[in-house]
């Protein structure tokens, strides 16, 4: 950990949880230390999928503000699960075992870049891949592109989401850029009232973050939802 | 050789920083005919545990996940608390199809206790009678009054903090005083005050106010749905689990119920089930208690069918399994200009159940709490992609700002419905069985109930000073499913927890639930526990023993606690 070469992403200038490492009990430390050393070996994704994966997860979080040697692993924490065959503990009855839902999204997300650009997702600029994601965000994928015929855009998407941001907020650097306060055992934090910062925390320094131009996930709009019978 | 000296012969497990067990506990063997077999050791099954234990019965709990020693394997991590969940696969569906696993079940001695926010509200006299009042729901067999004793004694083995007056329900008071608040209850409090709705801050919880024998009191690091390494926290792990195993109960842990198993004479005679090494074994047992909770107690059930009872046990009525009930659990984000770090402080701090009643204005019977959250990072990521449509660059500048944003939390009585209801699916799990599939859908009454609630939730967050509202529609808890009633053609057990068909056979935990109100149930789940015990233990011997059994109800008895019970908090 070069603490002078690290570029604080975010309104915390300066603020780096992993600095509090000293205060952590050690089954903590050794979970985190673990995740700052992980692996990007990909092992369930095969050669031929890994650069569309790597493609779509670059828009679903993008990272390209970060110098590369800051970015987080988000793929290979994915791969890593599917991989390990580890679930939440449930499946939507309409969806396929995870690692298929992947499979088949990947293929689906490049029968909507066919349909919508006429070539596969990575040849697209970030503002038509952001296009072809929007879709699935609002689950109106184009008729065009089966997958989505059997494949629910609704829950892909929440299952690509939330397995994206799982992976990226449990990482350090993404806890520095948002100003959260990370681990806290045994030392606690003292200070509840009105957000302060604890003795450690640095004071918040607003400044204006802006979504680059050639994107479309910057504006928020509200998530698309298929209708379903109220029988199963 | 017993084969059962799994889980570290000799060795000591640290419950906290303070508290510790040393192990090894009594072991039966599978020749021993056991008086009870406990299945699962979660909130009910914990309590259960100790008090036949205390009693002097032979019993033996048995655990499907491991037996935590809390500073080894738990963390003070988001990410790395997923253990705790019951991870294993179930299949949901339905026109709402319910998300399972971390939300609404744990695995591992505590069960649901080890993660839960320990938000312990009783339930109000009314929801012992939804049917009379409200010709809605069902009413359950039993009163408020006979529940009564059993709150107050819980909260006190809990312990709980909260109000020295506590205005809803049945007024009544806690054993240790209310909790510093962190930025969501004081979110609550403004937003309550400029309305005129009452509010309660700092309670009632599960978790130390101060400090207490070998329980130190909370440090405010919000981590109590990652499992409470500070001990601070209630579950059964660290508040009954060590008296049970000291009056000589075993917790085998790793320790996968297959089936129950009937005897010639159509009484259960032991649980099949597969230990920490994968291998098919039968415990002995007098009489059983299921308390695997809403969806595995139905599936044991359902997966112990047999000639003589081909629907499963218990199922006679097809009940079984029906009447799954989830609370409506919508979380409301609120932006606000100052800065909140609501991560801070227990995610349970805070509430009002000003609008738990049915209100005759209202369209819809029953009602709702709001109660404080807490989310971590990704939590609050996953919030904000549901209730904001966030992704991408949006996701990266929304969470930067999170620190500007409040949470609260709509807590919705969803009735019971047949419909609502856990089944076998054709998938098996890593041991061969079927698992299970839940199917939930939203009924009018709850469809009405979540939108007056949610809008609500978001009036008291505007007018606590948010500028921008947002909401995500979800679940939390699950009870139902093998509800109890005093009529065997609609209801799985009877007001005991002893299934109408097979008198040796119990069900104890969330499920025997009829109805659940817009409480967090697991104080209720406790409080039946020890009233389940109690009657077992008056009826001793006759539990085992074909014939006739009695339904008077049991002497409480104050003199089974945990031993730093008395003499501690407020008098």
């Amino acid at each position: 950990m070069k603490a002078a070469a690290h570029k604080t992403i975010g309104y915390y200038p300066g603020y780096r949880t992993i600095n509090q490492i000293g205060y952590w009990d050690e089954a903590t430390r050794k979970v985190v230390l673990e995740r700052l050393g992980q692996s990007t070996v990909l092992r369930f994704f095969t050669a031929a999928e890994a650069p569309l994966a790597q493609a779509v997860v670059d828009r679903v979080l993008p990272q390209e503000d970060r110098p590369p040697e800051q970015r987080i692993p988000v793929l290979a924490g994915i791969d890593e699960r599917l991989y390990s065959g580890r679930i939440d503990g449930f499946r939507y009855e309409d969806m396929p075992p995870d690692g298929d839902a992947y499979r088949q999204g990947l293929a689906g997300i490049d029968e909507i870049a066919h349909a919508l650009f006429g070539r596969e997702f990575v040849r697209l600029t970030h503002l038509q891949q952001d296009s072809v994601l929007l879709t699935l965000h609002d689950a109106k994928p184009p008729a065009a592109a089966p997958t989505w015929h059997h494949l629910p855009a609704d829950r892909f998407w929440r299952l690509l989401i939330d397995d994206v941001v799982g992976i990226y907020y449990a990482h350090p650097y993404a806890w520095d850029e948002i100003g959260y306060g990370g681990p806290a055992y045994p030392r606690g934090y003292m200070r509840l009232d009105h957000g302060e910062p604890e003795p450690w925390e640095v004071e918040e320094r607003r400044y204006e973050f802006e979504a680059p131009a050639d994107s479309l996930s910057g504006a928020f709009t509200p998530l698309g939802k298929l209708r379903r019978g109220a029988k199963s | 050789m017993s084969g059962n000296g799994h889980d570290g012969s000799g060795v000591v497990k640290r419950l906290g920083p303070m508290q510790t067990v040393e192990l090894p506990m009594r072991r039966f063997n599978d020749q021993d005919l056991v008086d009870y077999c406990i299945v699962g050791v979660g909130s009910a099954g914990g309590v259960l545990l100790q008090r036949l234990a205390r009693a002097g019965f032979k019993v033996v709990g048995l655990e499907a996940g491991p037996f935590w020693d809390t500073e080894r394997d738990w963390v003070s991590d988001e990410a790395g608390a997923h253990k705790l969940y019951w991870n294993d696969l179930r299949i949901t569906g339905g026109a709402d199809a319910l998300a399972l696993g971390a939300n609404n079940s744990g695995h591992g001695v505590g069960g649901g206790s080890v993660h839960w926010a320990a938000f312990v509200p009783r339930f109000h006299p009314s929801d012992f009678e939804v049917y009379t009042r409200d010709g809605v729901g069902c009413d359950w067999p039993i009163r408020y009054e006979e529940l009564k004793p059993y709150y107050a004694l819980i909260e006190k083995e809990m312990p709980a903090s909260g109000p020295a007056h506590f205005p809803w329900g049945d007024p009544h008071s806690y054993p240790y005083g209310p909790h510093p608040v962190g930025a969501n209850g004081s979110i609550l409090a403004a937003g309550c005050a400029k309305l005129g709705i009452r509010v309660c801050l700092g309670g009632p919880v599960a978790i130390m106010a101060g400090s207490r024998t070998d329980r130190p009191h909370c440090i405010y690091r919000g981590f109590c749905i990652q499992g409470c390494k500070v001990g601070a926290k209630q579950s059964t792990l660290i508040s009954h689990v060590p008296d049970a195993l000291g009056h000589g109960a075993e917790v085998r842990d790793h320790s996968m119920a297959a089936r129950i198993n009937l005897g010639r004479d159509g009484r259960v005679s032991g649980v099949t089930y597969f230990d920490h090494a994968g291998r098919e074994r039968e415990q002995r047992a007098r009489a059983v208690i299921v308390s695997g909770y809403a969806i595995e107690t139905p599936r044991l059930l359902l997966n112990s069918a047999c000639p003589r009872y081909p629907h499963g046990l218990a199922n006679g009525s097809d009940t079984l399994g029906r009447y799954l009930m989830a609370q409506a659990g919508n979380v409301i984000l609120g932006r606000f200009d100052e800065l909140q770090r609501q991560y801070k402080a227990p995610p349970a701090h805070a509430l009002t159940e000003e609008f738990y009643e049915t209100d005759p204005k209202r369209d819809f019977a029953r009602g709702f709490a709001v109660q404080t959250v807490g989310p971590l990072p990704i939590a609050m990521a996953k919030q904000f992609a549901q209730a904001k449509g966030a992704w991408g660059w949006g996701m990266r500048q929304v969470m930067m700002d999170s620190n500007h944003w409040g949470a609260l939390a709509l807590l919705g009585e969803i009735l019971p419905w047949p419909d609502n209801r856990v089944e076998l699916a054709h998938e098996k799990d890593q041991f061969g069985l079927p698992v299970a599939k839940v199917t939930f859908s939203l009924h009018d009454n709850d469809k009405k109930m979540i939108e007056f609630g949610k809008n609500k939730v978001m009036e008291i967050m505007a007018a606590a000073g948010a500028t921008e509202v947002v909401q995500e529609h979800r679940y939390a808890h699950l009870v139902g499913a093998a509800r109890m009633g005093n009529d065997p053609a609609t209801s799985v057990v009877d007001r005991y927890g002893r299934s109408h068909e097979i008198a040796n056979l119990f069900v104890c935990d969330g499920s025997i639930l009829p109805t659940q109100g817009s409480a967090n149930p697991g104080l209720t789940i406790q409080a039946l526990a020890a009233r389940t015990a109690d009657y077992l233990i008056r009826e001793g011997e006759a539990v085992f023993r074909p014939g006739k059994y009695s339904m008077e109800p049991p002497p409480f008895r104050k003199d089974l606690s945990p031993p730093a019970t008395w003499g501690h908090g407020i008098r």
